[in-house]
């Protein structure tokens, strides 16, 4: 150490003042310079757009196109749930690109802090399923300001071995009482809260109404001395399922697809209720940084090898027709998904825009019931 | 030293005991360091095989270089500053007579006691109603308040520690105040400038809290941790990334206390 | 390094020259000596006073849609002291890092009394071994336990490899006992060091009177060792109990449903929940209690001390 001996050797006054003086000069240099140094070696990464994104998008797989392109990864920021998203970016957080769902489309952009999206820089937005995109207050004066990207739904994976399925499918199966302390659940409202909606027979049209409160709010109580985990990370939820520690969770598609894909015995049920059907998207902040490659994550994000990888990898259905392509039907019905994606979403519980105030005001109180009130 | 016989006698169920304490103290750590070498991605007994491949696979991955290089900023940076107001903090807080030092000193040192999140909040909705966007000189304000009192808790010692008279036989001398700041107190205190940039240096760059409310779209390392530990393929190689840090900082650390070693030595036995 | 560029108020030219203000610093050593202080307590300032007034004053708004209603109310205070949810995890909080405290300080005691009366040699490589862990990543410390903790984790795949159980113990993992045994572990090195500390200060000559007076082992260590290190015992005991109440990393990762603490409710009006002003009054109402907790605790140790001695 350099600076030990220098030490020392002042003590032993081998080191003149003037030359102590000195070598600290350097040293102070040295440091003083090093974040100078830094700066560049990081200006690399900051070149390049941000996606604000869900856990699991984050991967080179969706951005082929973009990697060609530009030749790195654009960065990523992620979040647990699209409200803490639009929470933190209302907080003064900027992003170009981010990834909220069809029931939050008209307060985000209420929220002013999107802008609409040009789609003729889009080379993929021709083979979009407009069905996918023409979603209750996306189009403002004729222009989108949601892409859509994958759609899917949210219900119940669980473990063939480890869980007896008494009679169909149905959403009773998170509310089994034999496996108490063994089942597990996202824990963001805009998930389990609608799905609370389906269990508890509310149209979720009338999701709105105090008496609707009421009803969710019960069978959510019932249900959670039942819970061993509510969590909005994917991963805990897919190793609990995998170890055994649970035997069935509230997930998307995704989780029974990449447990399958390690060979775990698990499920995605079709609960005779209905599962819950979302569409995700993409909008671009209106601010943001990196306008063409915001574009650019945009059209990778909809090329057809990204739409393959979320329907082969993921389970997900996704936004461009092309994608589909290469999956026989069967394949498809196997995963819940289908080419004409307007069965599916005419066939499920899709998801209703609601009001900022009724997103706190269910979020407060689902949070209340998490916790055991 | 008869006298302190039954003081010096040996007492074998405390030093088992503490023996004891310290193993339980270090060996939840060392376990991030023990499965990183191991081949399976599940974290569990048996250890089924001896690998690099973690460590490898962490060099090649962008996003760690970059959040690394963050952390590098914002801990250098915020050494450099809580270290530099920290110089002048204890001097003042041991060479003058103020009035309301005490509570002063108590103030100063709130954030080694506050919980982490009141002020990661207050300072969010501060920075947020200021219309300024978070980024790593937000994290690096956060920072600076939480190393402060570590820096001037380290150097305070180091003032002390060596007797004004020579400080003030150097003005006699004809010095003036600069260069008797520069010639006589610096080096005598520079140990303790030192430790106080490596401990600094630590705190920041281990920091969680802070980053967690303040951070814009650049992640500090701690950040990029978080994020990551929900993906189990990258478990292991987050493993590999904790184990690295966790020996940079116990060296890092270590080196900080050992430089300043004679003056907590002799502090804490005059106290 | 920019301690040197930094301005030095009692540079030369302020000192040798007449100038007013030079002369006022050099007769006043106050003076001085805040001229000194001035950058931390500026920085002090602006990065704690100004945010917690922020806080304050936000607390009193409400939360309309994405934007702020700024007419002053108590709206958040009633409906924290109405609604079950604020106090139940408030008093969760406080008790479970009074358990982590009290844990804490009960296990770390015996390491300070050793270090402090049977390490005669290196005392400083003790210190700087058991603070050590202190210093490094507190996310990591608690990512630990989680790895020791869980379902497969060390302690379960251990003791099914031995035999000793046959399925995984479910109640290591997601419950307070998990966040309690963590808290405790990451704190201890903090709580260390200022029982060590007051236990070295005690004049061992009072100690030899005991012996001389007839005291035994046990009579001296409740008559002169604890009393004397008392104040060192209150402060490790605040500077655990005061940061622990607001933690909310570890019962994210290890609580479970039943572990939450008030730590993570503020976080989430933060995030998801979309209610700043509600988490300014909870996190006022969490420093309240916190305060109000630690001066009566003082003030109650402190009786306690002069009942004893």
């Amino acid at each position: 150490m350099d600076v030990i001996d220098q030490l020392g050797s002042l003590k032993e006054g081998k080191l003149s003042r003037r030359k102590f003086t000195t070598s600290l000069m350097a040293a102070g240099i040295g440091v003083m310079t090093t974040p100078l140094a830094t700066r560049k070696a990081g200006a690399a990464a900051a070149d390049q757009g941000t996606f604000f994104t869900w856990g699991g998008y984050d991967i080179p797989e969706l951005f082929a196109p973009y990697k060609e392109k530009h030749g790195e990864l654009p960065n990523f920021a992620v979040f647990g749930g699209a409200e803490e998203a639009l929470t933190k970016m209302l907080g003064g957080y900027v992003v170009d690109v981010s990834h909220p769902c069809n029931s939050g489309i008209p307060r985000w952009i209420a929220s002013g802090l999107f802008q609409p999206i040009d789609t003729s820089r889009l080379s993929n937005w021709a083979d979009v399923m407009p069905e996918l995109y023409d979603l209750k207050g996306n189009i403002v004066d004729g222009k989108p300001y949601l892409a859509p990207f994958d759609w899917g739904q949210t219900s119940i994976t669980y473990r063939t071995d480890m869980f007896e399925v008494e009679g169909e499918e149905s959403w009773d199966m998170l509310w089994d009482e034999r496996y108490k302390g063994r089942l597990g659940s996202l824990a963001s409202g805009g998930d389990a809260w609608w799905c609370g909606a389906i269990k508890a027979g509310v149209p979720l049209t009338e999701i709105d109404t105090p008496d609707a409160f009421e009803k969710i709010a019960a069978v959510m109580r019932a249900q959670r001395p039942l819970i061993r985990l509510y969590t909005d990370d994917t991963t805990t939820l897919e190793q609990a399922l995998a170890s055994g520690e649970l035997v069935a969770a509230m997930t998307w598609n995704s989780s029974a697809a990449l447990l399958q894909a390690d060979g775990v015995p698990v499920r995605f049920a079709k609960p005779k209720e209905g599962a819950l059907t979302w569409v995700c998207g993409l909008m671009i902040h209106k601010d943001a940084p990196n306008l063409d490659l915001a574009y650019d994550i945009i059209d990778s994000l909809l090329s057809v090898e990204s739409g393959k990888f979320m329907i082969s990898d993921y389970g997900y259905g996704h936004s461009n027709i092309k994608a589909f392509d290469g999956f026989d039907d069967e394949t498809l019905q196997g995963l819940g998904l289908s080419k004409t994606p307007a069965d599916i979403l005419a066939g499920g519980h899709f998801q209703i825009p609601q009001s900022q105030q009724w997103e706190t005001k269910m979020n407060t109180l689902f949070e209340e019931i998490k916790s055991g009130f | 030293m008869s006298r302190h016989s039954y003081i010096k006698r040996p007492n074998r169920p405390l030093q088992f005991y503490a023996a004891l304490f310290l193993v339980v103290l270090y060996l939840p750590v060392l376990f991030l360091p023990l499965f990183s070498f191991n081949t399976s991605i599940y974290v569990k007994f048996p250890l089924t095989g001896f690998t690099f491949q973690w460590y490898v696979e962490l060099m090649d991955r962008e996003p760690v270089w970059a959040a690394l290089m963050n952390s590098l900023r914002v801990g250098i940076t915020t050494s450099i500053i809580s270290t530099g107001f920290g110089v002048f903090a204890a001097k003042a807080i041991t060479r003058y007579r103020l009035p309301g030092k005490g509570p002063l000193i108590g103030f100063i040192m709130l954030p080694l006691v506050v919980p982490g999140i009141i002020f990661g909040v207050a300072l969010l909705v501060l920075i947020s109603r200021l219309g300024i966007q978070l980024s790593l000189v937000t994290v690096t304000v956060g920072h600076v308040i939480v190393c402060l009192p570590f820096a001037i808790a380290t150097m305070i010692p180091r003032f002390e520690g060596f007797d004004p008279s020579v400080e003030e036989a150097s003005a006699d001398l004809g010095e003036n105040a600069w260069w008797t700041f520069w010639r006589v107190t610096f080096p005598m205190v520079f140990p303790g400038i030192l430790a106080s940039l490596l401990l600094t240096f630590t705190v920041s760059f281990d920091e969680f809290i802070m980053a967690f409310f303040l951070s814009g779209t650049d992640p500090t390392l701690p950040m990029y941790i978080w994020s990551q530990l929900r993906f189990p393929k990258e478990f292991p190689s987050i493993l590999a990334l904790a184990s690295i840090i966790l020996v940079v900082s116990f060296a890092l650390v270590f080196l900080g206390q050992w430089l300043n070693r004679d003056t907590q030595a002799t502090d804490l036995n005059s106290e | 390094m920019s301690i040197t560029n930094g301005p030095m108020p009692d540079d030369a030219t302020g000192l040798r020259k007449t100038s007013r203000l030079g002369a006022l610093l050099q007769r006043s050593e106050a003076a001085r000596g805040f001229t000194l202080l001035s950058p931390t307590l500026f920085i002090m300032a602006v990065g704690i006073l100004v945010p917690i007034g922020i806080l304050v004053v936000m607390s009193f708004w409400t939360q309309v849609g994405f934007g702020f209603d700024t007419t002053a109310t108590t709206a958040n205070y009633q409906m924290a002291a109405e609604r079950p949810i604020y106090g139940a995890l408030l008093r969760r909080s406080l008790w479970m890092s009074g358990m982590a405290t009290m844990a804490t300080v009960i296990l770390s005691y015996p390491m300070a009394y050793f270090v402090a009366f049977h390490v005669h040699r290196n005392k400083m490589m003790w210190i700087v071994l058991i603070t050590l862990p202190f210093w490094t990543s507190y996310l990591l410390r608690v990512f630990a336990w989680k790895v020791v903790l869980g379902y497969h984790g060390v302690i379960n795949s251990a003791l099914m490899n031995l035999g000793l159980i046959e399925a995984p113990l479910e109640f290591l993992l997601y419950s307070q006992s998990a966040v309690v045994i963590t808290l405790a572990h990451a704190w201890a090195a903090f709580a260390i060091l200022p029982m060590y500390v007051s236990l070295e200060k005690i004049d061992k000559s009072l100690l030899e009177a005991a012996t001389d007076l007839g005291d035994g082992p046990i009579a001296r260590f409740l008559r002169i060792t604890l009393p004397l290190s008392l104040p060192g015992v209150i402060s490790a005991s605040l500077l655990i109990f005061i940061p622990t109440t607001g933690d909310y990393i570890t019962p994210t990762l290890l609580g479970g449903p039943d572990g939450a603490m008030i730590g993570n409710l503020i976080q989430k009006q933060f995030g998801a929940i979309n209610n700043w002003p509600m988490g300014a009054a909870l996190s006022i109402i969490l420093m309240l209690s916190i305060g109000a907790i630690a001066v009566s605790f003082m003030l109650i140790a402190n009786f306690v001390r002069k009942r004893i001695s």
